[in-house]
């Protein structure tokens, strides 16, 4: 399972012959040139493309985990006219494909003037529009006992303290899973950066790697392996460090739905 | 008394405005992103536009042109059909083997779930298709492995048509961490107390896997079988990267979404493009349909 994945990372410290002609996983001697070479070596740092990045993906984590969780509070636990047909559509959306949506979009970015920049990639994610989050964090939220809510509300809480001070506090694991799926998600997004961002100092890691791929060709193998292994280190770490909060997720979100 | 509780009522706005604010960016989202969109990509699919002149209506040119004469949506169609009938299939077996093997009790389990799910969550970045790509080039590790091991002069997979889609399978059933996860937590919810009786009973472990495991898993694989199948529809980044964005060689990689993909933005013929999404989403809900149907004669509910 996982050699090709340890392949990749023993060949960016080959020698470039060794990486043919060897399926060995541990090089003869150890070379780390690479990494300098794929990280200054292009016309834009590789630097460049691991901040934009990140940008993106901690402003797509705040804007999904803030605006899911409004919307699944007011799912879970408001009473308003309308709300199991609006409900119902919500959960309509996670069935659409975004090819659908994703030319109209792409017209109103470009008509607003904001393709070119990372605005189309960012501004969706404080708008609710990953229905998969809002069920996921309104089935927690119906976990929670509804005693505590009334309770406060009978204090004379305003619901929006309630959902500060009640709500957040006791959903921290399903805001996490979110935000872990969320930043994971946006990190590897490819199709997104594709479409709107045409500025190579404006590429993400993905971008940046791929342009890396067509410009040095398979001329530097190890240093394209180099850069393909940073780019996966993030993804990795949070692997490393939320796995059963990642494992938990996946398998009650596969369940309950 | 009757006069105070009058007074104390909420009105009909306070008590629905709550609810409307916390909704509020959820709504610009759904009727700025996704509702209005969606409207406006139907219309589109009935029209020719370039994005430099205004959209002309040329009404079911687009759709009879798909039906009828494109070849590239043919091919498209079929290797993204052959695509999903091999790897869905394939990819959620393996998943069931090592959810089965994991789930009997072996000691780091922990670790052995790790290794099966971390390729799964690598999924659909640029640097996984970029390792594929390496690894079954010419001189890639899997050439010299049938080099060394069998003897095999093995051919150049990726630049080869009749080999260039398998590897993209292969790259799919790589990656069944988490139908497996889903498949474990199903495996735990069946109660242990049938096991125990049909231990009792003297079944053979075959007879309990056909007669309790699998007719009691039905509901996880009908789920893991809908979602992967959608996902797989709208697989896009490994054959974008592994045919730096061709589908070549000779369209044997051109999934669907790729093809879209280069009528909207590489030609910018936005209308066909449009057209293209609805019958994706069409050929989907029959599909996802399909299942539901199906459903009824073999996923087994409790009640």
């Amino acid at each position: 399972m996982l050699y090709p994945l340890l392949w990749m990372l023993s060949g960016s410290v080959k020698d470039q012959n060794e990486i043919f002609g060897s399926a060995s996983l541990i090089p003869s001697q150890f070379d780390f040139s690479a990494y300098a070479r794929g990280w200054f070596g292009g016309q834009v740092n590789f630097g460049s493309f691991v901040w934009n990045s990140v940008v993106i993906a901690v402003l797509s984590v705040i804007g999904n985990v803030v605006s899911c969780s409004l919307a699944a509070y007011a799912f879970a636990r408001l009473n308003f006219w309308g709300k199991n047909f609006w409900f119902a559509l919500m959960l309509g959306t996670l069935m659409l494909p975004y090819h659908v949506t994703l030319i109209p979009q792409y017209i109103l970015f470009l008509k607003l003037g904001w393709v070119k920049t990372m605005l189309p990639l960012v501004v969706p994610k404080f708008l609710a529009v990953d229905a998969f989050f809002i069920f996921l964090m309104v089935q927690f939220f119906r976990g929670i006992p509804r005693e505590l809510d009334e309770a406060a509300m009978m204090d004379g809480c305003s619901p929006w303290r309630i959902y500060w001070r009640i709500m957040m506090p006791l959903s921290l694991p399903v805001l996490a899973t979110a935000a872990i799926f969320s930043f994971i998600w946006t990190w590897d997004d490819f199709f997104g950066p594709l479409i709107y961002l045409s500025d190579i100092n404006t590429y993400t890691v993905q971008l940046g790697l791929r342009s890396f791929v067509d410009s040095t060709g398979s001329s530097d193998w190890s240093s394209l392996f180099a850069m393909s292994s940073i780019s996966l280190i993030p993804v990795f770490l949070i692997f490393l460090f939320f796995q059963r909060l990642l494992i938990d997720g996946i398998a009650t979100a596969g369940l309950k739905r | 008394m009757r006069v105070e509780t009058y007074q104390k009522a909420p009105s009909a706005f306070a008590r629905n405005a709550p609810g409307y604010l916390f909704l509020l960016p959820w709504f610009i989202g759904f009727f700025g992103l996704t509702l209005g969109p969606a409207i406006v990509s139907l219309y589109l699919s009935f029209t020719d536009y370039n994005l430099l002149q205004a959209p002309h209506l040329v009404g079911l040119d687009n759709y009879a042109r798909i039906a009828t004469g494109d070849d590239k949506f043919i091919s498209s169609m079929k290797v993204t059909l052959f695509y999903v009938v091999c790897s869905v299939p394939l990819k959620l077996a393996f998943a069931l083997m090592v959810a089965l093997l994991l789930n009997r009790g072996i000691r780091g389990l922990p670790i052995y779930r790790a290794i099966f799910y971390l390729p799964s969550l690598l999924g659909s970045s640029v640097a996984i298709a970029v390792l594929w790509r390496q690894i079954f080039d010419g001189d890639g590790v899997v050439n010299t492995l049938l080099w060394y091991v069998l003897g095999i002069n093995g051919p150049s997979w990726i630049s080869n048509p009749n080999y260039s889609l398998y590897t993209l399978i292969i790259l799919a059933i790589w990656q069944f961490g988490s139908p497996m996860i889903i498949f474990l937590a199903g495996l735990r919810q069946i109660p242990t107390d049938l096991y125990e009786a049909a231990s009792l009973d003297g079944a053979s472990k075959a007879r309990i896997f056909f007669k309790i495991t699998l007719p009691l898993l039905t509901p996880v694989i009908f789920f893991n079988a809908v979602v992967q199948t959608i996902d797989a529809f709208k697989a896009f980044t490994p054959a974008y990267v592994i045919s730096s964005g061709t589908g070549g060689p000779i369209d044997s990689t051109l999934f669907y979404t790729l093809y879209l993909y280069q009528e909207a933005f590489g030609y910018f013929r936005m209308g066909y493009a449009a057209a293209l999404a609805w019958v994706l989403v069409i050929i989907i809900a029959v599909f996802t349909a399909f299942s539901f149907l199906s459903a009824r004669y073999w996923v087994h509910y409790d009640d």
